[in-house]
């Protein structure tokens, strides 16, 4: 099953409550997310979909749009 | 021998680069091996032992790891899927086998050298309380120079071609030059494999913009340490070793010189090996970005040593958050306390053991792991509160976004920074505690302990200096040499020249003063 926009944005959400970023807007770079949000959104990712993190998926720029961790989410999912 | 000394800077430093010139272009990288060789022996001798033999590890380590991913690429393909899988999963065990008996073997190494003696001791404070009288002989070790730094960096090579981001080097001696190249064996920075092996291994040709560029930076290193850290150790020396004599304006004023003197020192350090490679045409990883223009105090941690947090972060933190004990934590959080409780915890946990990675990296001691815990609980505290301010940050007047506001975090981030540089100096943890406390007893005598107003007034404007060129770099986002490079030649080599007059003319030297040896150095 495919992951949505929407329920990457739902899931920023929970990490950092009022963060609602457009799609491609800049999320590391910006100080939006720093290494702990990071985290915790991994976990989240992890709970929430039943995903296998590695420690290679955790590089900056799969984090670094909503769109991004969106294609990480998708590509963990397909493997 | 010293960055900053003269057998450095105008023997040692010259000569390389002149054998490194003539030679041929493929002998080029052994020039740089004898270099840093040469520099290993004559700075830390028979020492150089112990990284011939990590270096050893590191090579047998990256190089069965890549045997097993040749072998997997080389049989896997033509095997059906069910022996294929076997394959597979075969050959994962032995490389976890493999990395977990490399990296062991590193850290065992540092810890073994760095940390026994500091365990045997606490573990005598924790016997001596009990009946019996037992302790134990406390070794004495001499810690090899830079094995804080070549064992990190060892780890990173062995974890890099287990997870196939670094190709293993084929011989020996490119790992040992790897470890040991004498810009960054003593005091960093923490380079990857990947990044600097291209220019180690096949150096650009040599030129004179390398040179001049190098040569520039290192003058701007020299400058920081021997103007300003130099003249700030006579005060903060004074201060911190003799604390007990003290109290409150002098202690601030001594520890606003510590972080001065560190800032500068390191940085300047910093400056010294990185343009002593960039002569070399070898681009190492930058340490510093403007830290004292953080907002926060994890900002400030994301500009300050930038390579031992970038370190920590990929080989310590993030794996430890998704290992499998931290997901059953989480599991379990989630089922007791809710989801957030699940996200979080596991990851303040590995965020805890990462600050006390980094307190006892600076040293083995309690106020090592006090200062660790300080930048963590800093941390934490604001983690539990960013919920509840993010959900009221909507409703706060624009004034959060004026320059005044602004300005009030970098001196709140600032002040922060400063009280975890007195419990770093401190000379232990009583000490560290008797300070602030004595913070709040006025102090009656005078503030020109061990340098006089002019020596103040140096310090004062070097500071104000550094802060300029600073703000300089944050707001034209390029380095400051580009910039000049692209002045007219007058203009050039009258910076040029009243950078060297500037060192020359208030450089802390001489009778009067007592030049300290680099404090990362002792790390």
């Amino acid at each position: 099953m495919m992951h949505t926009i929407e329920e990457i944005n739902a899931l920023l959400a929970e990490v950092k409550p009022g963060l609602a970023p457009a799609p491609d807007e800049e999320l590391v770079k910006t100080g939006l997310l720093d290494s702990v949000d990071i985290m915790s959104l991994v976990m989240a990712l992890a709970e929430e979909f039943d995903l296998e993190v590695t420690p290679l998926d955790l590089k900056e720029e799969n984090f670094h749009t909503v769109t991004a961790i969106l294609a990480l989410a998708n590509r963990l999912e397909e493997e | 021998m010293s960055y900053n000394s003269f057998i450095y800077l105008f023997v040692f430093l010259g000569t390389v680069w002149l054998f490194w010139a003539l030679l041929p272009q493929k002998w080029r990288p052994l020039a740089l091996l004898a270099g840093s060789m040469i520099f290993y022996v004559a700075t830390a001798r028979r020492y150089v032992v112990f990284l011939l033999l990590a270096a050893g590890v590191t090579w047998a380590a990256g190089l069965l790891l890549g045997r097993l991913d040749e072998l997997q690429a080389a049989t896997g393909p033509s095997l059906p899927a069910p022996e294929r899988k076997a394959l597979k999963k075969r050959i994962s065990a032995m490389k976890k086998g493999g990395v977990a008996v490399g990296a062991a073997a590193l850290l065992g190494l540092l810890l073994w050298l760095k940390y026994l003696p500091f365990a045997l001791r606490s573990t005598n404070t924790l016997l001596a309380r009990l009946p019996g009288h037992v302790s134990i002989t406390v070794p004495n070790y001499v810690l090899p120079l830079g094995l804080s730094f070549f064992s990190l960096m060892a780890v990173s090579y062995v974890v890099d071609c287990y997870r196939g981001t670094a190709k293993p080097a084929a011989h020996y001696w490119q790992v040992l030059l790897y470890l040991s190249f004498w810009p960054h064996v003593v005091e960093g920075p923490f380079d990857r494999f990947a990044t600097v092996a291209p220019t180690l291994f096949d150096p650009p040709r040599p030129s004179y913009r390398a040179v001049t560029f190098g040569a520039q930076r290192i003058v701007w290193g020299m400058f920081k340490k021997v103007v300003i850290a130099d003249r700030a150790n006579m005060y903060v020396k004074a201060v911190f070793d003799d604390w007990t004599k003290y109290s409150g304006a002098a202690i601030v004023v001594g520890t606003l010189l510590y972080t001065l003197q560190l800032y500068t020192e390191f940085s300047g350090c910093m400056d010294i090996v990185l343009g002593s490679a960039e002569a070399f045409g070898v681009p190492l990883a930058e340490n510093f970005r403007q830290p004292f223009l953080s907002k926060t105090v994890g900002e400030f941690w994301r500009r300050w040593h930038i390579t031992l947090g970038a370190w920590l972060r990929e080989y310590l933190f993030q794996p430890l958050v998704i290992s499998k004990p931290m997901m059953r934590l989480g599991k379990f959080c989630r089922g007791k306390f809710g989801a957030a409780a699940g996200r979080n915890w596991p990851v303040w946990i590995s965020l805890c053991l990462t600050w006390a990675a980094i307190g006892l990296w600076h040293g083995a001691g309690w106020i090592y792991l006090l200062y660790g815990m300080y930048y963590f609980a800093i941390q934490f505290l604001g983690e539990l509160a960013e919920p509840t301010l993010l959900k009221l940050l909507p409703r706060l007047p624009g004034w959060r976004k004026t320059k005044g506001y602004q300005l009030f975090q970098v001196l709140r981030t600032f002040a922060l920074v400063n009280l975890g540089m007195l419990l770093f100096r401190a000379n232990g943890a009583q000490a560290a505690l008797q300070m602030l406390r004595s913070l709040a007893t006025p102090y009656a005598g005078s503030l020109l302990i061990k340098l006089d107003a002019r020596d103040l007034a140096v310090l004062a404007l070097g500071a104000l200096f550094l802060l300029g060129v600073d703000l300089w770099q944050a707001r034209h986002g390029v380095g400051l040499r580009q910039a000049v490079e692209k002045k007219p030649l007058p203009v050039r080599w009258g910076i040029y020249i009243g950078v060297v007059l500037l060192i020359m003319v208030f450089g802390a030297y001489g009778d009067n003063y007592d030049p300290a040896a680099f404090i990362y150095a002792q790390f």
